[in-house]
Order: structure tokens, then C-alpha cells, then sequence
């Protein structure tokens, strides 16, 4: 029966009659008005798009012409023998060849040929020029500045004096940066250094003076350096380490009474004196004699080269002077 | 006993090599080693030439006779060194060559200088004789004991002190002081050199104990006894023979203190006596320290300066230390704090290597003893390239194969 049915309906349809003919389909059962519809939707997506792949060209814009302006020549060529080259350049800069009157040539080329002129010369650009520190310049600007120096005061005139009159020296740090904040936390460490020459000890006040500051002290160069830095500001800083400088110096004045407990083992030099090389020196040059006479005590020749012998440690030289001084002090003829 | 005959042969430096006992020169000249068959006495004859002296007693040495060489006779070198005092090496060469030469080197007259200068009733002095391996510390001290024996000194040396510390025959933990260890045959095989050493000086001199000895119950030595009487009891009773020579030394100082005689105190590797440690294992299994033994008292006691009429010669080295501690030859380095110390102040002598002379005369006298021949033409200076001068070296160089 559907086959009837569609075979009608393309001829009705072929008729153009299909107002009438549904019309009449709608009176024939509801159920097949429903199926016709659904048929008619398949009809209309059998319509397939067309995959073009050749893109059509569309029609190009006309570019527009930049207008240039001709490159003029270098400002260089016009630039007088006799200029002021300050004001031609007056401050630090990458180099520019037209604004340079010079013939300068910079780069690698194959062998034999000229290095490459100034033109579009990035070496040239890399390099960090002078041209804005030429003693003229330097001249100008210390005359510029000299409305505001006052005289050199009298009696600093050599470095030796300055080191004399002024033996603390003070080392900050500041720094310049293009940051929203002008602050640095570096900027704030001080560096107080002195040679400790410049102080007054006795030889117990600076034993411990040196054993107070430690590797702050270089023996090399008799320079003591206190860095201080535990405080925020430069302030604070510097006086913490002015105040450490202080109090190390009294405080090694001052003998605790356990420091008398001090024994041999903890001397840092070998001193004559303390050791047993004095006794065995006194006795032998004091033997046979009675209880009450003068003792001879040992040479200070003999105790410098033991001293030398231990602290300076052993070469050849060392070991002859001590040889030289024990058969003085034993009274040893020696053949010459 | 048969035992002890055994260790006792020898005390030299390395004793597993002279375990058959001393070479006697006697009996050297019936072995005809190697190319040495040339007939002895015609060389006997033909002693003096350029780079020998005919002075046999040390006494005589003036700086002519430096970097020349002397003989030292057959029986005095079988008493002086016959328990040692002459390096393995020197002992081996002197057989071959028949002869118990020794070259008159600097140090060695530096050192009789002083010796036969010194006053003798001032304290002792200290000789420390220092310097780089194989240079010749030993035979300038042998050459020393030498002029020693001939002049009337009673002879303390100990040929190489660092045997007791390294390789001691037998230890025992010692009867008197507690926590200390004997070398019981050490010790003895000491004192038989000490009376072979001394033997016709002691008869001479006739030195008497000064104070009892009590040993054990049934033993004793009383006072005024014979210190030869001592030192035989020593070396019948080995079990006492550490303190025996505590005894026989502190005797010693006090003889020579009296003036009763002269004494000559030589040790070689003293420097063991201040090593930090030994070979020898307590009872618990751990290392002894030097000053544990009881040997080591008595030589340290004899060189203190606390005594008159002797002479110290001593000699540092470093090959009588162990791994670890021989960085340099140097007297303060080797001898350590405690050392120096104990020796200080002291008189340190510098033994170096041959002079040019002295080389020269080396070589000559290995020709003349044909053991090598001047086949090339630049063999000296091959040889004084290779050896640096350095008198052991060169012996090496030129040893048989």
C-alpha cells in the first residue's frame, strides 16, 4: 500500500499539485500525513555543500606607499674643523656614525680586506666609547664644579699625613637604580678598617685583643676590618661596629683572673723564657756553682735563635745561627 | 741459653740478616769473594796512595786528610763494631773488600775537634748528628766511636736504637716498675756489646759499684763490687738485664762525674726514643709509647746534660721514625718536643752529601778495589749525575748484581 502510495505521490508532486493531494492524504489517515513530512526533510539535506578547495582570490588591497624621506647625509660632513665637540656630544652615548668625524673602521672581514666602516656598525655600538670625556670636556666640567669647592685643609697634603690624623677608615656603599624604591639593603653595611698599628697595647692587652677580633685581624697587613650589617639602617651599623672597635680594645686590658691558668700548651708563640730550654741553659752554665753566687744567665743571642728555631720553624739557616749560638754559650772553640 | 746465644750474636741494624753472628775480618780473608782473588797482602803494601792516609788512629785526622780514606784494623773493628755500629751495606762492602776502610769526611773531624777541645769538667754536651737519608750519620759516628775507643772512652752505643722500638726480639712486662715492658734479650745482647766494647778498659780502670743492687731474694750485687761483675750478672740473668743497665749507667754517670773515667755515649736513631708510638702491644693489646720500656730511661737519663766528663753523640734520622712522620731530616722535627727539649741546648752537625773530592776519591777507590771499571769514559760523571753525591745511593749504583 505505501508503495502505491509514493508512486502517487510523485506524480502529484510532478503535477504540482501537492497542496491537493496532502490535503486529501489528511483525510485518507493521520499516521501517513507524519511519514510524508519526514520524507520531504531527507529530500531537502540530500542538498550536499560544495568543499571548494581552491580558495577564491580575493581581490588584494592596493599597498599603500610609505613615504620616505631621503636619507640626508651624514650630520658629520658638515661639522666644522673648529667646532665644540661638547656640545656636539655632550654625555654618555652608543656610538653614532654620522654624528662621529672620524674615519673609524671596527669588525673581522675575510683576509686583506678593510674592516668595515662606521655605517651600520655593530661593534662599534657595542663598545663602550669616551667620546664625552675628551679633556676638554673633563676640563669644562671641573671648572663648571670648582664654584663649589672649598680649600684642601692644611696639614692632609700627603696620603701618609691623611693616614696619620684619620686612621679609622669608614667604607659605605651607595647605589644608584631607576626602581620605584631609592632604598637598597646593601646600602646599609659598613666597613670600618684600621691598622692596628695605631693602637696602644701591652703584649697581654694585645694577645687578647687578637684573640678577641680573630680573622677579622690580617696578620699580612696588620689591618683590623669590622663589617657590620646585623643592623637596618647605615646609622645603626656604623655605630655597632665603632662600638665593637671600643669595647674589644678596653676589654683586652682587662686580665681575668682564669687567664693566669694559661699553660704552655696554649701559647701561641714559643717564648724562652717560659720553657724548659732556659732551665737546662741556666744550669749548665751555671754548674758547680754554689747556692749563693750570681747566677750567669743564657745569652740573649742563644734565646732569640731558639725562639727563632721554633716560632719561624726549622730550616738551614735557623738551625746554624742556633748552632752558632750554642757553641758560644758552651764555649766550644770552633775551627775555622 | 742456646737460645740466647742466638739473639745475642748480633744487635746490628737489620738483625734477621746477621742471625749467623759478626763476620769476623779473619775469617773474611779466607773467603775469597767474587773477583776479589787478588792476593791480601800485596794490597796490604800499597796502602798509601792519593786518596788513602796511613793514619789508622782517628786522633790524627787533621783537614788534610779529608776525603781520604783510613783503615780501621781488623781487631779493633771486630771489638768496636763487632755488635754492630756499621750499616748492613758498609758491613757487606767491607767483606768484599777485605778492608774496614772509612773515608775522613768534614763532620766527623768537626765533631773530634770539639771533642778533643772540650773541657770536660763543664756538663756534657750534646752532638746531634742530622741530615738526609744514606748521607753517612752512621760512619761519621762510627769514625767518632772509633777515635772514642782509642782514647780511652768507655763506649755507650747503641748501633740502632729504633731495633727495640720496631722489631724487638722478646717483650715481658717488667718485674719492677708496673705498666712498663722489658726487652729482656735486647737488653742483654746491649750489655755483651758494651763489654766486648769495653772490655780492656774496664779490666784498666777497675770500676767499682757504689751502692747494693738487690735482685731477688738469693741475688744481689753489694757495693764496691766490680762493674764488669754487674754487667755479667746482666748478661747471665737476662730476666734482669733492663734494670741491670739502668744500674750500669747511672753508675757510669757518677764514675765519670768522680773523674774515674771518660765516657762516650753514641746512639744512633735516638730519635726513636720520642717516636709517638712502637711495634710492641701491652697486655691489653695496645701500643706502647717509647717511654713504657724500661730500655729507654737509662739512654735518655745518660743524655741529660746532668754529668761531666762525656761527650754525647747522637743521631737523628728519619728513617727511625715510621709512616707518617718523616717529612724532614731536621733535628726539632724528627726529634719532636719533648725531644728537643730534652736534649736542648745541643750542638746539631750537618752531614751532607759527597764534595766533588770526595766523589772523586769514591770512585777511585772502587777502581782500586776493581769492583768497577772505567770502561766509559764518563762513567764518573754518569754515576755523579745519578747518585746526586749521595754516598748510599752511589753504593747502590755500583753494588753487584
Amino acid at each position: 500500500m505505501s508503495a502505491n502510495l509514493t508512486r502517487w505521490l510523485e506524480r502529484s508532486l510532478h503535477n504540482c499539485h501537492a497542496t491537493q493531494s496532502r490535503t486529501a492524504l489528511r483525510l485518507f489517515s493521520g499516521q501517513q500525513q507524519q511519514q510524508q513530512q519526514q520524507q520531504q526533510e531527507v529530500e531537502e539535506d540530500e542538498e550536499f555543500r560544495v568543499l571548494n578547495l581552491r580558495a577564491v582570490k580575493k581581490q588584494v588591497a592596493a599597498r599603500r606607499e610609505i613615504k620616505r624621506d631621503p636619507v640626508p647625509p651624514p650630520r658629520s660632513n658638515r661639522m666644522a674643523v673648529d667646532q665644540d665637540w661638547t656640545a656636539a656630544w655632550p654625555g654618555p652615548r652608543s656610538f653614532h656614525p654620522a654624528s662621529v668625524p672620524l674615519p673609524l673602521r671596527q669588525g673581522y672581514t675575510e683576509r686583506g680586506a678593510a674592516a668595515p666602516s662606521k655605517f651600520a656598525n655593530a661593534e662599534l655600538m657595542k663598545i663602550p666609547n669616551f667620546l664625552h670625556l675628551t679633556p676638554p670636556a673633563i676640563r669644562q666640567q671641573c671648572e663648571a664644579i670648582k664654584q663649589f669647592c672649598t680649600p684642601w685643609p692644611k696639614g692632609l697634603e700627603t696620603e701618609e699625613k691623611c693616614k696619620h690624623h684619620f686612621p679609622v677608615e669608614v667604607v659605605t656603599t651607595d647605589f644608584c637604580h631607576s626602581l620605584p624604591t631609592i632604598r637598597n639593603p646593601e646600602a646599609r653595611r659598613v666597613t670600618v678598617s684600621l691598622k692596628l698599628s695605631e693602637l696602644k697595647f701591652d703584649a697581654h692587652a694585645k694577645d687578647k685583643f687578637l684573640r678577641l677580633v680573630g680573622e677579622r685581624y690580617n696578620q699580612e697587613t696588620d689591618v683590623l676590618t669590622i663589617v657590620a650589617d646585623r643592623c637596618p639602617m647605615r646609622k645603626q651599623n656604623y655605630d655597632y661596629a665603632l662600638y665593637l672597635l671600643t669595647a674589644c680594645y678596653h676589654e683586652s686590658f682587662i686580665t681575668e683572673p682564669w687567664e693566669e691558668t694559661k699553660s704552655e700548651a696554649d701559647m701561641e708563640v714559643y717564648h724562652f723564657e717560659r720553657n724548659k730550654a732556659k732551665l737546662s741553659a741556666e744550669a749548665i752554665l751555671n754548674w758547680n756553682e754554689a747556692a749563693g753566687e750570681t747566677k750567669v744567665a743564657p745569652s740573649q743571642g742563644y734565646a732569640k735563635s731558639v725562639e727563632q728555631l721554633i716560632n719561624e720553624g726549622e730550616n738551614e739557616y735557623n738551625i746554624a745561627k742556633y748552632k752558632k749560638e750554642v757553641l758560644k754559650m758552651l764555649n766550644i772553640p770552633v775551627a775555622n | 741459653m742456646k737460645m740466647f746465644r742466638k739473639h745475642v750474636g748480633s744487635i746490628s741494624r737489620i738483625s734477621t740478616q746477621l742471625q749467623r753472628g759478626p763476620p769476623t775480618v779473619g775469617s773474611i780473608a779466607g773467603l775469597s769473594t767474587e773477583a776479589e782473588a787478588a792476593p791480601k797482602q800485596e794490597r796490604v803494601d800499597e796502602k798509601i796512595t792519593e786518596f788513602r792516609t796511613a793514619i789508622t788512629n782517628p786522633g790524627g785526622h787533621s783537614p788534610l786528610q779529608i776525603a781520604k780514606f783510613y783503615t780501621i784494623p781488623a781487631e779493633e773493628k771486630k771489638r768496636i763494631f763487632g755488635g754492630g755500629g756499621l750499616p748492613k751495606q758498609y758491613e757487606l762492602q767491607i767483606k768484599t773488600f777485605t778492608e774496614a776502610c772509612l773515608m775522613v769526611r768534614s763532620p766527623a773531624l768537626e765533631l773530634l775537634q770539639y771533642i778533643k777541645q772540650a773541657d770536660l769538667s763543664k756538663p756534657v754536651v750534646r752532638y746531634v748528628l742530622y741530615g738526609e737519608n744514606g748521607v753517612g750519620k752512621s760512619l761519621t759516628m762510627a769514625h767518632v766511636l772509633h777515635y772514642g775507643a782509642l782514647h780511652d772512652f768507655l763506649l755507650v752505643h747503641v748501633p740502632w736504637a729504633p731495633n727495640w722500638m720496631k722489631r724487638p726480639k722478646e717483650t715481658a712486662n717488667a718485674t719492677g716498675q708496673e705498666g712498663f715492658i722489658d726487652l729482656p734479650f735486647d737488653a742483654a745482647a746491649w750489655l755483651v756489646h758494651f763489654k766486648t766494647q769495653n772490655a780492656q778498659l774496664l779490666q784498666k780502670l777497675q770500676l767499682k759499684t757504689s751502692k747494693d743492687y738487690v735482685w731477688s731474694k738469693r741475688e744481689s750485687t753489694p757495693t764496691g763490687s766490680l762493674l764488669t761483675e754487674l754487667v755479667e750478672h746482666g748478661i747471665a740473668r737476662i730476666k734482669y738485664a733492663s734494670e741491670t743497665i739502668a744500674a750500669v749507667i747511672s753508675e757510669l754517670k757518677q764514675l765519670s762525674t768522680a773523674g774515674q773515667c771518660k765516657v762516650m755515649v753514641a746512639i744512633d736513631g735516638f730519635n726513636a726514643f720520642f717516636h709517638p708510638e712502637t711495634r710492641i702491644f701491652s697486655d691489653n693489646k695496645q701500643r706502647v709509647t717509647p717511654d713504657r720500656i724500661t730500655l729507654t730511661q737509662p739512654f735518655l737519663n745518660i743524655t741529660n746534660y746532668d754529668w761531666t766528663n762525656g761527650v754525647c753523640i747522637l743521631s737523628v734520622d728519619k728513617i727511625a721514625m715510621t709512616e707518617g712522620y718523616m717529612e724532614s731530616y731536621m733535628p726539632r722535627y724528627l726529634l719532636g718536643k719533648d725531644g728537643f727539649e730534652h736534649l736542648d741546648p745541643f750542638v746539631p752537625v750537618h752531614v751532607d752529601n759527597y764534595t766533588d773530592k770526595e766523589f772523586t776519591n769514591y770512585i777511585s777507590y772502587y777502581v782500586d778495589r776493581f769492583w768497577i771499571t772505567k770502561t766509559a769514559p764518563d762513567l764518573e760523571d754518569q754515576l755523579k749525575f745519578m747518585s746526586n753525591k749521595n754516598p748510599y745511593t752511589l753504593m747502590q749504583l755500583v753494588r753487584g748484581l
